[in-house]
């Protein structure tokens, strides 16, 4: 007899949305476990956006900060001497910097070798350095006066004095009510001021400053200058920075020492990227236990579901149909988690900036890197159980067990 | 339903399924030839019944007819198309196609509806999911289970659970119906329902092989062959005449 019928290779099929949505079955006919596993990941995941949000809204918070104080604040110091000696400046070195053109404001400071106690029966180590300082010191730092009056012409000459906030702090002095008074090398300063904290000056913050002429003229002081801060223009800062040494010390340029208080604020910033790596990096082992756990279940998966698979495959299933139901079902379970993880970790950041008072920074590439690492992750654990169940033989699959 | 009924045997079409020397040996001490030299030819409309006590061979042969197990030694050959030259994914392929099975233990999915079990018949097809769900209704109807439609498996009795079984087996107009106890795990008249249905899916045109350990059973059907230790014992067509008698 003829054969009506051509002779034709039937190809098996699976449209790539059933594909999906046999990932899914697995998963909505289990959904406790579902739940369990979905946890490890979640963790990892929230851990992850947590830190990397958080971090970015504290450097989001810095960078505004470092713009606020600006980065054209430069100190000039004597630096150190062969001989391992702090250096001091040369008496003209304050005018030759005053005459770089664009160097908008430059004030001397000389540090006192003497110190400052709140009255004469004490006489405690508080830390606290005494500098005589220019009068326009306020306007180089950008300085705000939390009470009272910087220095001025006047009171530059008496024995007048301005404290530093962590200076008035120490000294038990919250405002000026009452008309405080200091000792300085035992004579009685009255305090005219107290600054802001200066986050770039941190050293003058815990300095008691007194009129240059008044250092003279009450402690008999040998005016030599310690430093020098200067303010140049923003764009001309490196040029600036370049030329101060041969300005200030022509003879010996390598003694002085010019630093930006800025960088120290940008350091900071770098330091917290490190922290923020190795927070990343725990993360991210989080991420590859909640893997391994989804591995785990997924093999116990395989082995429960012998005959769901063995079904697939008299259905019409081949092997990588039945690989790839096993993978995108690992693959959804983790981006389960992932999900939860991402929302966990935006609450986290959210939460965390708010009561710091930053401004929330959380990057949207962060939470689609991480659902699609939680995928991907998800994906690569599910590979050897999904391995498994496609190299099960159907013939085996099918026959009742026991 | 639009198909036209044909008699089981009374019209006898193309060649379905052809095995020669078939034979399949596990490996074991000394090893089991669990189907051994079997040759067979079924055509298109043909209700045969395999039957055999337990340990004969039935299931083995109906995993190699299936295409499930690869024969060790001998022919087989699927609407005229041998097997042995496919790769895995082809079978996969005429699995999806042309091949149902019913299985003793339904193997159905619990949590899924009477009608979106059925449907799975079509899936490894590549068929829409509408499309899907369409037959699968029409095919559950077709079986006495258009009460049930949207019940899940779980929910349904065990006649009721076999009727999916077959309805997913049948939806995709399989050339063969490959059916392993179907009556094993059900009572005597839930049993007698479901052959009952068998003959009538039969006379609708499908063709239909039937493995069973039940002699009584077999009885009934228009045709048996008898298995023993993997060796096929007897080849028994009743009569023509007879056939149309044993139908109620
Ligand atoms: N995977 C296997 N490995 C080794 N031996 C097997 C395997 N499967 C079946 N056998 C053996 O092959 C023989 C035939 O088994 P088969 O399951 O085909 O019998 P059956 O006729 O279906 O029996 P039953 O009626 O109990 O289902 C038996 O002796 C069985 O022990
Ligand atoms: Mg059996």
């Amino acid at each position: 007899m003829m054969l009506r019928r051509p002779r034709r290779q039937w190809r098996s099929r699976l449209r790539p949305i059933d594909a999906v949505a046999s990932g899914a079955s697995g998963l909505r006919g289990r959904k406790g476990r579902t739940l369990l596993t979905a946890v490890g990941i979640a963790i990892g995941i929230a851990s992850m956006i947590g830190v990397l949000g958080i971090s970015a809204s504290s450097k989001a918070d810095l960078i505004a900060e470092i713009d606020q104080l600006g980065t054209n604040l430069l100190q000039v110091q004597g630096g150190t001497t062969i001989f391992g000696e702090g250096a001091s400046l040369q008496e003209e070195a304050p005018a030759m910097v005053r005459r770089i053109t664009p160097v908008t404001s430059a004030a001397a400071i000389s540090k006192l070798d003497t110190d400052v106690q709140r009255n004469e029966f004490t006489d405690e180590r508080n830390g606290l350095d005494v500098l005589a300082v220019e009068i326009h010191l306020i306007d180089t730092l950008e300085g705000q006066l939390a009470h009272g009056r910087f220095l001025d012409r006047a009171t530059s000459q008496l024995p007048t004095v301005v404290l530093g906030s962590v200076a008035a702090d120490r000294l038990g002095l919250t405002d000026l009510t009452g008309g405080p008074t200091v000792q300085i090398a035992g004579r009685t300063f009255a305090v005219i001021g107290i600054l802001d904290p200066l986050p770039l000056n941190p050293d003058i913050d815990r300095s008691a400053l007194i009129g240059t002429p008044a250092a003279i003229e009450f402690l008999d002081a040998e005016i030599h200058p310690t430093a020098i801060l200067l303010r140049a223009e923003p764009d001309h800062v490196e040029a600036v920075r370049a030329v101060l040494p041969r300005t200030v010390n022509p003879a010996d340029p390598n003694e002085v020492a010019v630093s930006r208080p800025s960088d120290a604020l940008e350091a900071r910033a770098r330091v917290d990227e490190n922290l923020r790596n190795l927070l990343v990096g725990l993360g991210a082992v989080a991420l590859v236990v909640g893997g391994v756990g989804i591995a785990n279940v997924m093999i116990i998966s395989v082995l429960e579901r012998r005959g769901e698979i063995g079904l697939r495959r008299a259905l019409g299933a081949t092997r990588t149909h039945i690989a790839s139901q096993f993978v995108l079902e690992s693959a959804l379970l983790a981006a389960i988690g992932g999900l939860f993880g991402a929302v966990m970790g935006a609450m986290v950041t959210y939460g965390y900036a708010t009561r710091q008072g930053w401004r929330i920074d959380l990057p949207a590439e962060a939470l689609g890197a991480g659902i699609g690492a939680a995928l991907v992750f998800g994906a690569l654990a599910g590979l050897y159980p999904a391995v498994r169940a496609a190299r099960l033989d159907p013939a085996d699959a099918v026959r009742p067990r026991g | 339903m639009t198909q036209e009924p044909r008699g089981g045997q009374n019209l006898v079409g193309d060649t379905v399924l052809e095995l020669v020397d078939v034979t399949k040996q596990y490996p074991g001490n000394p090893p089991v030839r669990a189907v051994d030299r079997v040759s067979l030819h079924v055509s298109e409309g043909e209700l045969l019944a395999i039957v055999g006590p337990s340990g004969s061979g039935k299931s083995t042969l109906m995993n190699l007819i299936g295409t499930l197990d690869r024969p060790d030694a001998g022919r087989l050959s699927i609407e005229g198309v041998d097997t042995a030259s496919m790769s895995d994914a082809a079978l996969a392929g005429l699995r999806a196609r042309r091949i149902g099975f019913v299985f003793q233990q339904f193997h159905l999915m619990e949590n899924l509806s009477a009608v979106a079990n059925v449907a799975t018949g079509l899936l490894y097809q590549g068929t829409l999911g509408k499309v899907r769900r369409k037959r699968a209704t029409e095919t559950c109807r077709r079986v006495g289970l258009g009460h049930r439609l949207h019940h899940t498996a779980a929910q349904l009795s065990g006649g009721e659970r076999q009727r999916v079984a077959i309805a997913r087996a049948i939806v995709s107009d399989p050339a063969i119906v490959l059916a392993d106890e179907p009556t094993g795990n059900l009572d005597s008249r839930t049993s007698n329902e479901i052959v009952a249905l068998l003959r009538q899916l039969n006379d609708e045109g499908s063709t239909i092989l039937v493995i069973t350990h039940d002699r009584d059973l077999a009885a009934s059907f228009p045709r048996r062959i008898a298995l023993n230790d993997g060796l096929v014992a007897d080849d028994d067509s009743r009569p023509l005449l007879d056939s149309g008698a044993d139908r109620s």
